[in-house]
């Protein structure tokens, strides 16, 4: 009698929890549904839609067909993509080696050159300073002033010195022994056994080149150079229709005046997270392994 | 000692880009912030000013009023959105199906992966007046829309509710990762003894994560300035700017806006020199406290 009644107390609060962890993903994924079905609906529909539905209205891709064959969003998704890869490999080759270095124990200067990055943590004298960094370095209008920003991520860095010191001394001494260099040893033994801890900082250089939009605004006034996230801020945020559609443009595009602006920033949106979304399998695989083995963030 | 320097060059080599990167990226701007005490010249060299600029910060009542923006909104978030993840992972705990529960945590772990812009961007069509969600069912329900982005009174909950959006989820993750840790024999042995799910919660989930919450409560305190430049400077707009105007995004504006270089650089350097203060004291705290610093 007592079982049974706690029991269906029990199942009470099951269908609680579940129900608020339900709404939260509802209120999580919907507004990402709702652009989608906003850009894939036909413009004479779009003003009426609610902000709640997840269905498009009268399928049509016209919004879709502008963009694809959009100059600023496929100059912004070459530059986007040029931007995030040069960059990752950059990142994770020259952090890479810097863990490696950093986390043999006996390195004489080991101390000092831990110092040497922290300070860059604790310590960040503001943008107008980085400003001027770049420009006296000539990198103002260059592709470089964005790629070479967080070249070395210090926390990125200090979670693979944590996991290469994981790496059994013995295993490195033995190959060590055998003749191997510092790099062979890196390339053979070390890389390979890291390679869960290497894709999860891939995957953090990769977001973190594609999300940035503050750099690229700062220092590119090319509006060629643009990546995709300035591009999209510019239109959206700013709400500069002209940038988008172009004033010159206007009637080059099939039916571009009467496209729904809506629609349009709509479709901009999600066009800038698809690449994303395609990657995000790898990072749930990678990244909540990576957090779990207790590297912080 | 020379013997074992040329032993460990192929190190140093390793080592040499990434200096460089950090003297480049990071040492020559602090050397650079020098010109928070001096005037900026476009032509000839700056001119030596000492303190001059923080008399003009510490007069002027739009710093001040920035400064206020700061503190309130840190405060909001400290209050509002660090507990979120917390209960969070509390909750995740309670699904007992795998299956589903990676699939709660995928969809909430998404905004997390989206930049600022995209953010601002989902939530002024989310927001809007005229046919966003969150109007039309405050319209369903009989009222008149609110227009959020450009209202004095709401901009600084958007803050607080655009950021749980984006981080509650993925941050919960860190507490669902301390929950993973603790000891199953305790849950087997508060079974045996009757214990009930609120029971077990209480008296072993949650003190079991004390110590994340602790970590990374101080962590946000060292943080405290950080109020978070790129939502801001994405959710901003004349209507509400005085609301939400944070140090960051004031020394962006006077600084490459309208090229006040040095008050910039000024604002900047206060922020970053107190800040160094809160993040050093936070780690020396947290270290005393949990045995684990902030790196």
């Amino acid at each position: 009698m007592l079982r049974k009644n706690t029991s269906s107390f029990e199942r009470v609060e099951q269908i609680l929890i579940l129900s608020t962890l339900f709404l939260l993903v509802v209120i999580t994924v919907q507004p990402i549904l709702n652009l989608l079905a906003i850009s894939l609906s036909d413009s004479s529909k779009v003003p009426l839609m609610s902000g709640l539905t997840i269905i498009p209205e009268k399928l049509s891709f016209d919004v879709w067909a502008i963009l694809f064959q959009h100059p600023r969003v496929l100059t912004g998704l070459a530059n986007s993509v040029f931007i995030a890869v040069v960059g990752t490999i950059l990142n994770v080759v020259f952090t890479a080696l810097m863990a490696w270095a950093l986390s043999r124990p006996k390195l004489p200067g080991r101390r000092i050159l831990f110092i040497f990055v922290l300070i860059t943590i604790v310590f960040e004298p503001g943008i107008i300073p980085d400003f001027f960094v770049v420009k006296k370095l000539g990198l103002i209008d260059s592709y470089w002033s964005v790629i070479l920003y967080k070249m070395v991520n210090a926390w990125y860095l200090i979670i693979l010195i944590r996991f290469f010191e994981e790496i059994p001394n013995e295993l490195i001494e033995a190959v060590e022994l055998d003749g191997a260099n510092a790099f062979q040893v890196l390339w053979l033994i070390v890389l390979p056994l890291a390679r869960p801890a290497l894709a999860t900082i891939t995957l953090f250089y990769l977001v973190y080149h594609w999300n940035d939009f503050l750099r690229p605004m700062i220092y590119f006034n090319d509006q060629d150079m643009w990546p995709l996230q300035v591009v999209l801020r510019q239109f959206v945020v700013e709400g500069d229709k002209a940038a988008m559609v172009g004033i010159e443009a206007m009637g080059n595009y099939d039916g571009a005046s009467q496209i729904n602006m809506r629609s349009l920033k709509a479709g901009m949106i999600i066009f800038t997270i698809a690449p994303v979304l395609f990657i995000y399998p790898l990072i749930l695989k990678f990244f909540t392994k990576g957090t779990m083995s207790g590297a912080v963030k | 000692m020379f013997i074992s320097l040329r032993a460990w060059w192929p190190y140093y080599v390793m080592i040499l880009p990434g200096i460089i990167y950090f003297i480049l990226f990071h040492y020559l701007p602090i050397y650079e912030a020098k010109l928070a005490f001096e005037n900026f010249r476009i032509f000839g060299d700056n001119i030596w000013v000492g303190l001059d600029h923080y008399s003009r910060l510490m007069t002027s009542p739009v710093f001040m009023q920035v400064l206020i923006n700061t503190l309130i909104i840190s405060a909001m978030k400290m209050l509002f959105v660090f507990p979120v993840p917390i209960f969070l992972a509390l909750l995740i705990n309670e699904v007992r199906a795998t299956g589903l529960r990676k699939f709660i945590q995928s969809a909430i772990y998404l905004p997390h992966f989206l930049s600022w812009v995209v953010i601002a961007g989902i939530f002024i069509a989310a927001l809007s007046p005229s046919n966003g969600a969150v109007n039309d069912i405050i319209k369903g329900a009989g009222f008149a829309p609110i227009s959020f982005m450009t209202d004095a009174g709401s901009i600084r909950w958007v803050l607080v509710f655009s950021e749980i959006w984006r981080s509650a989820g993925w941050d919960s993750l860190l507490y669902f990762a301390a929950i993973m840790a603790i000891d199953p024999q305790l849950y087997e042995a508060a079974e045996m003894d009757g214990a009930n799910r609120w029971q077990k919660m209480t008296i072993i989930t949650i003190p079991g994560i004390v110590p994340t919450i602790a970590t990374l409560f101080i962590l946000n305190i060292g943080l405290f300035l950080n109020a978070g430049f790129d939502q801001v400077f994405n959710m901003t707009n004349d209507a509400i700017r005085d609301k939400i105007d944070i140090i960051d995004t004031y020394v962006y504006r006077i600084g490459l806006q309208t090229g006040q270089f040095s008050l910039a650089t000024a604002a900047g350097l206060f922020k970053g020199l107190i800040g160094l203060v809160m993040i050093v004291g936070a780690h020396n705290f947290s270290k005393k406290l949990t045995g684990k610093g902030v790196w």
